[in-house]
């Protein structure tokens, strides 16, 4: 087999490896978001063969995406802002005492959307990236609105206070250069915000830094018996996430190929999908297994399809996807419909390459998962005091800006406010994460149409998009209804 | 060595940037860096910025000390930059030194589109249904289309993107009759055969594509020069200045680098110190014009 003979007198191994394990660290840490990861090890591989550069880059955009639910089970804060919708049930079973067997979830359900996504990208790389190309500015706002429909379904302990802070988000997301006009809205003259707020400072501040001032004005709590291991999950467990998962891959896939996404809508889409799809409903929410499944594939299988259009298209769907365009470039490669005949090698090894490091991560994530889960079971003042450090210095190191960690703090405060008023977090990061997205393509499709509204619905895409919104919010709005009608008495 | 001023005054000189690592002036810098190294006969280390859209890389550089160890990539990024916002420091601040690229910038459409001819696109364009595209609302991008509308009096819609790669996609799905961006960005469609060059917004036609005319070549008289040059610290010692204005036309004629810039589509630009000087003036003025007749700034 030329293949596995390649695979050993390469370095393809290493590469991949080395590359898994800095993406988990580079994701697990607060602030650090997977292109940072890849864009900080970049200018390392600028020696390197090709396709060794390529792999390790592409395996790092793999670790990081596991990487990021590291710290949204264990401390609350997802890594990266896939990983935000992971945090509401693994951070619950965090809290029963199952901190190893929702991160065993999380490893396993990345392996599997990894898996499913590579699958994807090998056979279906030509007819998907035709997906892309369907998708005009009226699908793309369509596509938003249906994530932001979301909310809804977050919010039901107050479908009021979900509403305000996801539209807080979508007033955030305001800030920076307007899509059409390029005139700067809310930048106070600042060259700082010119670009807007990046979604992971807003998140950063929101869980992390508000989770640790809510913590700090809290009584140590009875420490929960915590074994630190990880637990893989057994048989019965594997046919319970088996359909979450299969959301998760399937969702992750579409969101992956169309450039603008990356991850977080397909991690938000395939919880909620996998609730309405659950035998198990009531347990979403306070530590489902199969809420950590679900987004978990999505958001691995994003981190392999999202190379569809860069590949074949050479047009990056993502920040991180971006980053790999850069090295490519970098090494004289130019991604796109020519890539596949010009360079099958590149390609090949690749693909060879993400395999591998589907299961690097497997094998790093369950090495390194004992320490990690070791470390946040030290006593509360350390592990504050730890975190705060963790969070600050990976918020500076971005950009080195004094800016960004104000920025991050502002937002712990709010998230620490929003927490005692009982508003929920989470529709808020949707806000941020989409509301851009929503709002240019909205106002892009009206300059195209002359300011018909029609346009909406004569794009086929557009009109599907937004029709599964609908009976999404009208349905949850309903469930609302039911659940909280005042019950008769008996 | 750098010529008759004798040793450069560094062995170690900075290029910064405001493209953070994977970014088009990154990639652009680290593929120079070697070849430059080699030509001045001094290390070329690529520095990354990023923050602030090049407000941050400005302030630095501002405040640096101007002993030839430490300039900043220039692009008009750092133009507009200066001109939307308030940043610590502005691109009048800093010296502009040389000047060594042009990025063509291209009008393209699909391959499979209608439209064949940049006058088939300006004819349908008089109908009143033209649809047009700039990658970013504030851009040298978005001022070519602009001044294509008013000099050929036509009035299509020219929607903005976030990008040139979410331009792309809107041109292949025959959303827009054309956009407009660097040749480097639709290589790869370009190789493949999927979009088709309707004009060169520059001075002269690219060498690749020798049967593609300007856009004076088709009687609009219209060209812009996306520059790529190096700006440093004011009060830069002339000495400095003379070892880039004697290093960069050998950089450019160099055989083995000459192969990958044309390869990416840049054309040689040299411009001298003194002249470089003139030419950023004369467009922070106009881009400066541009932004506040179309509204953007006041």
């Amino acid at each position: 087999m030329l293949i596995l003979e390649s695979l050993w007198s390469t370095w393809i191994v290493p590469a991949a490896f080395g590359g898994v394990a800095w993406g988990i660290l580079g994701g697990a840490l607060p602030g650090i978001s997977p292109s940072i990861t890849m864009a900080l090890l970049l200018p390392l591989t600028y020696g390197m063969d090709p396709t060794v550069a390529i792999v390790m880059l592409a395996s790092t955009y793999v670790g990081a995406e596991y990487g990021g639910s590291i710290p949204a089970i264990l401390i609350r804060t997802p890594g990266t802002n896939a990983a935000a919708a992971t945090v509401v049930d693994g951070y619950a079973m965090k809290q029963q005492g199952r901190a190893g067997e929702a991160l065993g979830i999380s490893l396993y359900s990345g392996f599997v959307g990894g898996l499913f996504g590579l699958a994807m990208l090998v056979l279906l790389a030509e007819p998907l990236s035709n997906v892309a190309l369907a998708f005009t500015p009226q699908a793309y706002f369509a596509l938003g609105v249906l994530g932001l429909s979301v909310i809804a379904s977050l919010s039901r302990e107050s479908l009021i206070k979900g509403l305000i802070a996801g539209v807080l988000g979508l007033m955030i997301s305001t800030i920076g250069t307007d899509p059409v006009t390029g005139t700067s809205r809310f930048t106070f003259d600042s060259p700082d915000l010119l670009s807007g707020i990046p979604p992971i400072l807003v998140m950063v501040g929101l869980f992390a830094i508000g989770e640790m001032l809510a913590q700090t004005g809290e009584p140590s709590l009875q420490d929960v018996p915590e074994r630190p291991r990880i637990r893989f999950p057994g048989p019965a467990m594997w046919r319970r996430i088996a359909l979450p998962q299969l959301i998760g891959s399937v969702i992750g896939t579409m969101e992956g190929v169309m450039p603008g996404g990356g991850g977080a809508v397909s991690s938000f889409l395939a919880y909620n999908e996998a609730r309405r799809w659950s035998r198990h409903k009531e347990e979403f929410g306070k530590g489902s297994p199969e809420g950590i499944a679900a987004p978990e594939a999505a958001n691995n299988t994003v981190a392999c399809t999202a190379l569809v259009p860069m590949l074949s298209l050479g047009i990056p769907s993502s920040n991180s996807a971006a980053v790999l365009l850069g090295g490519f470039l970098l090494h004289g490669l130019l991604p796109g419909p020519m890539l596949f005949v010009q360079n099958p090698d590149v390609v090949d090894g690749l693909f060879l390459g993400l395999f591998v490091a589907n299961i690097a991560m497997v094998i790093v994530g369950y090495l390194i998962m004992g320490p990690c889960i070791w470390l946040v079971s030290r006593p509360k003042p350390y592990l504050m005091a730890f975190i705060y450090a963790l969070v600050v210095s990976g918020v500076f190191a971005i950009e080195a800006s004094e800016f960004h960690v104000a920025v991050a703090l502002a937002f712990g405060v709010l998230g620490y406010v929003m927490r005692s008023a009982g508003v929920p977090l989470l529709p808020m990061v949707l806000g941020v994460v989409l509301g851009f997205l929503v709002e240019s393509n909205y106002r892009r499709a009206l300059v195209l149409s002359g300011g018909d509204h029609m346009i909406f619905i004569q794009d086929r895409l557009a009109a599907v998009l937004l029709s599964l919104a609908l009976i999404f919010i009208v349905g949850s709005l309903y469930r609302h209804a039911i659940e909280t009608r005042p019950k008769p008495r008996a | 060595m750098v010529g008759a001023q004798g040793k450069y005054p560094r062995s170690v000189v900075m290029l910064s940037t405001h493209s953070s690592p994977g970014g088009g002036s990154d990639v652009f810098l680290r593929e120079m860096a070697p070849h430059l190294s080699r030509v001045m006969g001094v290390k070329i280390v690529v520095d990354n910025l990023a923050g602030g859209s090049g407000a941050k890389a400005m302030a630095v550089l501002a405040k640096s000390k101007p002993d030839g160890g430490l300039f900043y990539a220039t692009t008009p990024t750092f133009i507009y930059t200066s001109l939307l916002s308030r940043p610590a420091a502005t691109y009048r601040d800093l010296e502009p030194i040389v000047n060594i690229f042009y990025d063509p910038e291209v009008l393209y459409t699909a391959t499979n589109s209608n439209f064949k001819t940049l006058d088939q696109v300006l004819q349908h364009a008089r109908t009143g249904k033209g649809r047009w595209g700039a990658a970013n609302p504030a851009s040298l991008e978005r001022q070519v289309m602009e001044q294509l509308r008013q000099k050929t009096k036509v009035a299509p819609v020219i929607a903005t993107f976030e990008g040139g790669g979410d331009m792309l996609i809107s041109v292949l799905n025959h959303t827009l009759d054309m956009g407009i961006g660097e040749l480097q960005e639709i290589r790869a469609q370009l190789d493949a055969g999927r979009v088709r060059i309707l004009g060169v917004a520059g001075d002269a036609r690219i060498s690749q594509y020798p049967d593609v005319k300007t856009l004076k070549e088709q009687g609009i008289d219209l060209a812009v020069r996306k520059f790529r040059g190096i700006a440093g610290p004011k009060a830069t010692p002339p000495a400095v200045i003379a070892a880039w204005e004697a290093a960069v036309p050998r950089l450019l004629a160099d055989p083995a680098y000459q192969k990958i810039y044309l390869k990416n589509g840049l054309l040689p630009g040299f411009i001298g110190h003194a002249e470089y000087q003139k030419f950023m003036g004369d467009f922070g003025r106009q881009t400066e014009a541009f932004l506040k007749q179309s509204g953007v700034i006041r």
